[in-house]
């Protein structure tokens, strides 16, 4: 078990925290969403989960063994998530009122300049999205960090680091075109530790009206994102 | 239609067929700048050549001559070589490829089928070959040694190397060729092997002599090792090493021992892992060695370029090898005795506080990897690692790519099991700290940085020297780019659109320079218009 857990710890807590019960990526306690066997859990390690965050692991067979043991100890039956206590149906009219659409996708509706969340309830824990909606800057993933650009010639640029080299860097704007920099034409180059996301301050409901109804998008993952992180 | 034999000037002047590469060339190769004709173009490993055709005012026309497709993929770590107009390369699938270095195409191609059954450990990643004669020396990933027919691509011999001895060794680098011998080490430090380096007779392929790099009981430093920890302590050599013909001594660096993040199960300085072995060349006979990451936690091979300068030290002549390790500090020791000359730091450390003034690191608090973590810098993969620095003898800098950065460590009990990984590797990066690099020019007698060049992450790929004042180097982000060699001022750069893993060459054809760099499962070549 010593292995696992420092396996784990290594590896897995990153996103799933140090006991398991989720940070950015989900909680492993209770239910899984890809199957509760040893088998199905071995499955998702070694071949990652496409269009989620979710990479391949490559371990030796013991070690991966050892892992999967670690995560079963805590057991499958019961379910400590958090579970939504409010309304999707309402939750989804907060989402359109509040005009999440505008950078967010679900499915093939609505904008790019955020992370899509077509499967967002799947991908993260409950706790996470809370935060996510309050304190948008408290935790942003690495593909959507905030640029502001002066260039020499004075113009001004905000938007998501796109990619970046020794030479050059791209940008996604809030319009959702790519602008690309080259190094020697930048004055002033600042790496906002705040998300472009604005903090949300619902009532108390509304909330929790919201995270019920992210909750439930647990649709397929888009490709497209995932592509992006694997060019780099 | 021109003849390929007549491509190069030497051989047309001779008469001789192409390809012909006696000893007495390996050994005056620095004075024959045209051609590549080993693994780090010459015994030396200063990467330094004598050619300013392309030079810092016309660098900024230099474009592709012709660009070769492998169609392999995967790291492309391969240094050609390039003899009397022909240009010999290993691919990332296993094949070896004769090409005209003028424009790239095809004259041969040899095809190595690694058996359904080879136990290996590393991929089909490969550095390149060595010459000799009219035969290329291929070390296989599956650890044959081939000769293959210079004139066209036939396999002449195929010897075992490691397989005998079970477990998973790899085969990764160029052979060496000394005098009529074949030396040449392998991978698989981390599958709890037991390093040796081989020599092999050139015309033959029978095994010369062999040396351990982890001594066994009886044998002097086995009491560095507790218990029978010395059976699987690594101590890989895969990285080419260096020749000094006048001292008749081969320098070869050596790797982490086994397993590497998980010191307690083998106490001690584990002896010869992360050193510098100095080795009769017709024997193997150790002369000298020094280490310099006693007892090793943080995988810190040794396996970076034991480069061999005759410089003035502290007003005397002296023979000296220089070497930026793994760990963090430059090196300087004497190449004759083995003495310790000086050490200086290159990027942020804190494994160890100093060197003391035997070479011997300063150990601070305890920064032994744990199964909660430990942040450690240099991170695992090293403030430097193979990839070639290179010296200039007009600007007196040494050149070399440097990744800053610090990882956590974690611990985990391992099990040897043969043929499978035994490594307690387990890293991860801060994810709050960008790791970056830069290309450090540097007083090699002081170890005082003249200039740096900022790369956005750190790099994998090494320099190259030329006349023409320049250094070219290579970054993770696929750039391939011109440094002006005394300023260390942007010239001139490329996307070549893949990682560079690998260090770029030049050469010189009926009086044409050129600058080669694999990339992806490319060679791209480059000269002016």
């Amino acid at each position: 078990m010593a292995t696992g857990e420092a396996i784990f710890n290594s590896n897995c807590a990153i996103c799933h925290g140090n006991d398991g019960r989720g940070a950015r990526g989900p909680s492993l306690r209770g239910p899984l969403r890809n199957g509760n066997q040893e088998s199905d859990i071995e499955a998702v390690i070694r071949n990652g989960l496409t269009g989620t965050a979710m990479p391949k692991f490559r371990f030796e067979d013991d070690e991966l063994q050892s892992v999967v043991m670690y995560i079963q100890s805590w057991g499958r039956g019961a379910a400590p998530r958090t579970k939504p206590e409010g309304d999707p149906v309402a939750g989804k009219r907060v989402y359109g009122s509040q005009g999440c659409a505008h950078c967010h996708e679900v499915g093939n509706e609505g904008g790019t300049l955020g992370p899509s969340l077509t499967r967002i309830g799947a991908a993260r824990s409950y706790e996470h999205m809370k935060t996510s909606i309050v304190d948008p800057s408290a935790d942003i993933p690495d593909d959507y960090r905030t640029i502001r650009i002066v260039t020499r010639g004075g113009s001004q640029y905000r938007g998501v680091w796109v990619n970046e080299d020794s030479f050059t860097i791209q940008i996604r704007l809030p319009d959702e075109s790519y602008a690309s920099f080259d190094k020697q034409a930048i004055k002033e180059e600042v790496r906002e530790p705040k998300s472009m996301m604005p903090a949300y301050h619902l009532s108390e409901m509304d909330l929790k009206d919201l995270l019920a109804y992210l909750s439930s998008l647990v649709g397929e993952g888009n490709q497209t994102s995932e592509a992006q992180r694997e060019r780099r | 239609m021109r003849k390929i034999a007549c491509l190069g000037a030497f051989a047309c002047a001779l008469g001789v067929p192409a390809a012909q590469v006696t000893y007495d060339r390996l050994l005056h190769a620095e004075q024959d700048p045209g051609n590549w004709l080993t693994y780090w173009g010459d015994y030396h490993a200063t990467r330094f050549r004598n050619l300013a055709q392309i030079n810092d005012r016309n660098v900024h026309q230099l474009r592709l001559e012709w660009l070769f497709q492998t169609g392999g993929s995967g790291a492309f770590e391969t240094v050609p070589l390039v003899v009397n107009g022909v240009m010999y390369f290993t691919t990332p699938n296993t094949a070896v490829e004769a090409v005209d270095a003028r424009s790239g195409r095809s004259l041969w191609h040899y095809q190595y089928r690694i058996p359904k059954d080879a136990k290996y450990c590393c991929g089909t990643l490969n550095r390149g070959l060595a010459i000799l004669g009219h035969k290329l020396y291929f070390l296989t990933p599956d650890t044959r040694l081939l000769a293959i027919d210079t004139r066209n691509g036939a396999v002449l011999w195929n010897v075992e190397v490691a397989s005998a001895e079970g477990g998973a060794y790899g085969g990764t680098e160029a052979p060496l060729v000394v005098k009529d011998k074949v030396v040449l080490g392998t991978a698989a430090g981390d599958y709890g092997i037991r390093g040796f380096l081989d020599a092999y007779d050139a015309e033959t392929g029978k095994r010369v002599w062999r040396v351990w790099t982890i001594p066994a009981p009886g044998e002097p430093g086995n009491d560095t090792w507790g218990g029978d920890s010395w059976k699987h302590g690594g101590g890989a050599t895969w990285l080419t090493g260096t020749y000094d013909p006048e001292l008749n001594t081969v320098y070869w660096p050596t790797g982490n021992p086994a397993p590497d993040l998980y010191g307690s199960i083998r106490p001690g300085d584990n002896l010869y892992s992360d050193s510098i072995l100095a080795l009769d060349a017709d024997t193997g006979k150790l002369k000298w060695y020094f280490q310099f990451t006693p007892h090793d936690m943080w995988d810190y091979d040794a396996t970076e370029t034991p480069m061999l300068l005759d410089l003035p030290w502290r007003g005397k002549p002296r023979k000296l090898l220089v070497h930026a390790d793994r760990n963090g500090f430059y090196y300087v020791l004497d190449r004759v005795t083995g003495e310790f000359l000086m050490a200086k730091p290159f990027a942020k450390v804190t494994w160890a506080k100093g060197i003391d003034a035997k070479g011997r690191p300063i150990l601070g608090p305890d920064l032994s990897p744990t199964s909660k973590g430990t942040l450690v810098c240099p991170q695992c993969a090293g403030a430097t690692n193979w990839m070639a620095p290179s010296y200039n003898p007009h600007t007196r800098l040494y050149y070399f790519n440097v990744r800053e950065g610090c990882d956590i460590f974690f611990a985990k009990p391992p099990v040897y099991k043969e043929g499978t990984s035994y490594w307690s590797t387990s890293i991860r990066a801060q994810e709050t700290e960008h790791q970056a690099g830069r290309v450090t020019a540097m007083d090699p007698l002081t170890g005082e940085t003249k200039w740096k060049f900022p790369l956005y992450s750190p790099p994998w790929a090494g320099t190259l020297a030329t006349a023409g004042n320049l250094v070219f180097a290579g970054d993770e982000d696929g750039y391939l780019m011109a440094l002006q060699a005394d300023t260390g001022k942007l010239l001139w750069r490329v996307n070549t659109g893949n990682r560079l893993v690998t260090s770029p060459i030049t050469y010189e054809v009926e009086g044409k320079q050129y600058i080669s760099m694999p990339s992806g499962g490319v060679v791209l070549t480059f000269g002016l218009p």
